[in-house]
């Protein structure tokens, strides 16, 4: 029981952090947008350019000469298993379809994993101001459904006067399944586990952009074994840390080629999960975003990844998967 | 014979149909409003960018109205490589793009910035023959 307040206790310091670091920033940029308002105020007749066109005799529209960030770091929220540094803009809805195959090491046996069980996650996101995503997500891996936040702190600035782009992102996710004999619950908050990630990205050019991603992942409640003196003894720690890496290379201008390497930190009593490497083809349109690759994830829940992968890339152990994001704007 | 030619004449009038496009009055104000992007190598680029993920699906890629979706609208997509677009004014794509009608989407919200439209309509000019 102690132990269980103990983490509880250490998530609410991680929540309560992560709320105080969110709401200094959003003053700061509020302060900076204010400030900036009154300069482009200032200047809004220098910003506009002589008509170059006899028929064009009006004042243009108003493009305020405001701080110009880079645009499209990252074509989509997802880079296969991996959330990019993008927040989309504000009043846009997503609705993401996710599948992964089972592991292509079985050859025939499942034909190559398309016949073995599959996982998939249907998730909702919705920009309601700038910067700021919410989101909910359900997979049919133990039931599990998760409540995400993301928020883009930072930006890259045009003139590289701020060369790289923050972007926050946290979830709660919780195991719905019934109680029973097989599932550990004594208490709701075991069925709940988190997932913490800062995103650090930068667009290099036009055709590459890299980010890297420290990464949390907390549960509450996981298994463990009893020893030989019938003391209950951790298969793994509660706390692990992860780095994402992810990258992307536009091979045309609606199609990219995209990876990810996924490096575990911490180490555990048993069970070490392993690192993933993943690589596909993102094809982005209007509206939708594709994406179709092989990796060694076979979750859809980021935290499930960073602590249960036991899929290994040096035995083949690949798995098929793709991802569809239709987005729509209010 | 007359039954063949008046099938005929309701088939040539249907894609007339089709084909026309109404006139879309703009605003005067809108009309008039001068373009304030510097068509520079860097908002082309940005045009273009812009043009292949939101219009080429419809307009094709160089503007001719071929897209990929074209075939299943009601209205056939104006070449842009032609004079009756290209003369109209910057303001009147401006608004065109920003308000939309019919099959052709508002896209003042999908492209919020102002800036982004201005650069397509820079693109635009680009594809004049």
């Amino acid at each position: 029981m102690k132990k269980i307040n103990k983490y509880i206790m250490a998530n609410t310091c991680y929540i309560r952090a992560c709320l105080v670091v969110v709401f200094c920033v959003s003053a700061g940029s509020l302060m900076a947008q204010g400030s900036s308002a009154k300069d482009s105020v200032a200047k809004k007749d220098a910003t506009v350019k002589t008509p170059a066109a006899a028929q064009d005799s009006t004042p243009a529209a108003p493009v305020a000469k405001k701080r110009s960030y880079t645009k499209n770091t990252f074509d989509g929220n997802y880079i296969i298993d991996n959330q990019t540094v993008m927040v989309p803009i504000k009043g846009t809805l997503e609705f993401d379809i996710q599948h992964r195959f089972g592991a292509v090491d079985h050859g025939f046996k499942d034909l190559f994993g398309l016949f073995a069980s599959a996982t998939m996650k249907l998730g909702f996101s919705y920009t309601p101001i700038n910067n700021l995503q919410v989101g909910f997500d359900a997979t049919n891996e133990k039931m599990e459904v998760d409540w995400n936040l993301k928020y883009a702190l930072l930006k890259q600035t045009r003139d590289d006067a701020f060369p790289v782009s923050v972007t926050l992102y946290g979830n709660a996710m919780m195991d719905t399944r019934a109680k029973d004999n097989t599932t550990l619950f004594v208490s709701t908050s075991d069925r709940f586990s988190y997932f913490y990630q800062v995103i650090v990205a930068r667009k290099f050019s036009e055709n590459f952009s890299l980010q890297i991603a420290p990464s949390l992942a907390h549960f509450n409640n996981l298994p463990g074994f009893l020893d030989a003196a019938g003391n209950v003894q951790q298969i793994y720690k509660n706390d692990n840390f992860l780095i994402a890496t992810s990258a992307r290379y536009k091979i045309s201008e609606g199609s990219s080629i995209i990876v990810n390497y996924d490096q575990p930190i911490t180490q555990n009593p048993a069970n070490n999960p392993r690192p993933d490497i993943s690589f596909g083809l993102e094809m982005r349109t209007s509206g939708h975003d594709f994406e179709i690759f092989f990796g060694n994830y076979g979750s859809l829940m980021p935290q499930n990844n960073v602590l249960f992968n036991q899929n290994n890339f040096r035995t083949g152990q690949f798995v098929l998967g793709f991802n569809i994001s239709r987005l729509w704007n209010f | 014979m007359a039954t063949s030619i008046l099938a005929l004449s309701m088939v040539s009038f249907a894609f007339t149909l089709i084909q026309q496009s109404k006139p879309w009055p703009v605003p005067e104000k809108s009309a008039k409003m001068a373009n304030p992007v510097k068509a520079d190598k860097a908002s082309i680029a940005a045009g273009k960018s812009l043009w292949n993920l939101h219009c080429a699906s419809c307009h094709g890629k160089t503007g001719l109205g071929d897209g990929s979706k074209a075939a299943q609208l009601k209205t056939q997509p104006e070449d842009m490589t032609k004079a009756a677009l290209q003369g109209q004014s910057d303001g009147s794509m401006y608004y065109k793009i920003s308000e939309g009608r019919d099959d052709m989407p508002s896209f003042k919200k999908k492209i919020p910035d102002a800036e982004d439209i201005w650069n397509v309509v820079n693109y635009i000019r680009t594809l004049k023959k």
